[in-house]
């Protein structure tokens, strides 16, 4: 379990580690489906922005090139993926990604990845909250 | 102060910086988020002298370590296809730094 003041929301009920600390990708690159590349303007971003672009605005641009569009919230519907963006003040910190059973899967920043119940669950502390849901219809 | 004074001082000084750096970032998955943290912007602030204690560091440990590189550098060694690739791109910084004989 984690437990760090980074996760106030997080509980040995809610949530289960995956996978191993891993610092070539992160939590952008991970919701997207990549697990090879560190996803940040100036590295490697999916369209061209200015690499101090560090805005909630730029990472649901990165996510509509990806055929992802906003929605109301991340309830599980058949027939779509989602994703969950996160945002402290005007810096986006963090994005989520829905699992076919409605749980979700975060890369936590250089650390493991974790299985949680709900997007809430990693709120609150470091990521700031939940400030946007989008999908995608699955092919 | 003799220079290996000055330089075991700088050592013990990045170390606790860094340390402090890995600390503070560990969940973070924006790379400007993790360059504004206090800790990383001390160790730019030390300048050309932190060059080797940072290539160092990354040949130990790989992490986020490009922006400070190039932030006191003002050079990038990095192709558009090694970014985002983070082993490439510590691969590049370090070969950089060996051909400068930093390191």
């Amino acid at each position: 379990m984690l437990s760090d003041s980074a996760f106030p929301r997080l509980t040995a009920a809610n949530h289960e580690i995956t996978s191993a600390p891993d610092v070539g990708y992160n939590c952008i690159a991970w919701a997207a489906g990549d697990s090879a590349r560190w996803w940040q303007p100036g590295f490697f971003w999916p369209l061209e922005v200015p690499r101090h672009e560090c805005g909630i605005g730029a990472l649901e641009a990165a996510f509509q090139t990806l055929g992802f569009e906003e929605c109301s919230d991340g309830t599980l519907e058949a027939g779509f993926e989602k994703v969950a963006l996160y945002g402290a003040g005007l810096m986006y910190t963090h994005a989520a990604r829905q699992l076919p059973d409605g749980a979700w899967t975060s890369k936590l920043g250089k650390a493991e990845d974790i299985r949680h119940d709900a997007p809430d669950d990693i709120a609150g502390g470091v990521y700031g909250e939940v400030v946007e849901f989008m999908r995608r219809r699955i092919s | 102060m003799s220079n290996a004074a000055v330089t075991l001082e700088l050592s013990d000084q990045f170390a606790k910086l860094a340390s402090e750096w890995k600390s503070l970032t560990r969940y973070m998955s924006n790379s400007t988020q993790m360059a504004t943290v206090w800790p990383y912007q001390q160790i730019i602030g030390l300048g050309q002298p932190a060059i080797p204690f940072i290539l160092r560091e990354l040949e130990r440990e790989t992490d986020h370590w490009f922006w400070a590189l190039e932030a006191i550098s003002g050079e990038n060694p990095v192709s558009a296809e090694q970014a985002g690739d983070v082993d490439a791109m510590a691969q590049a910084w370090l070969d950089w730094g060996r051909q400068k004989c930093l390191i």
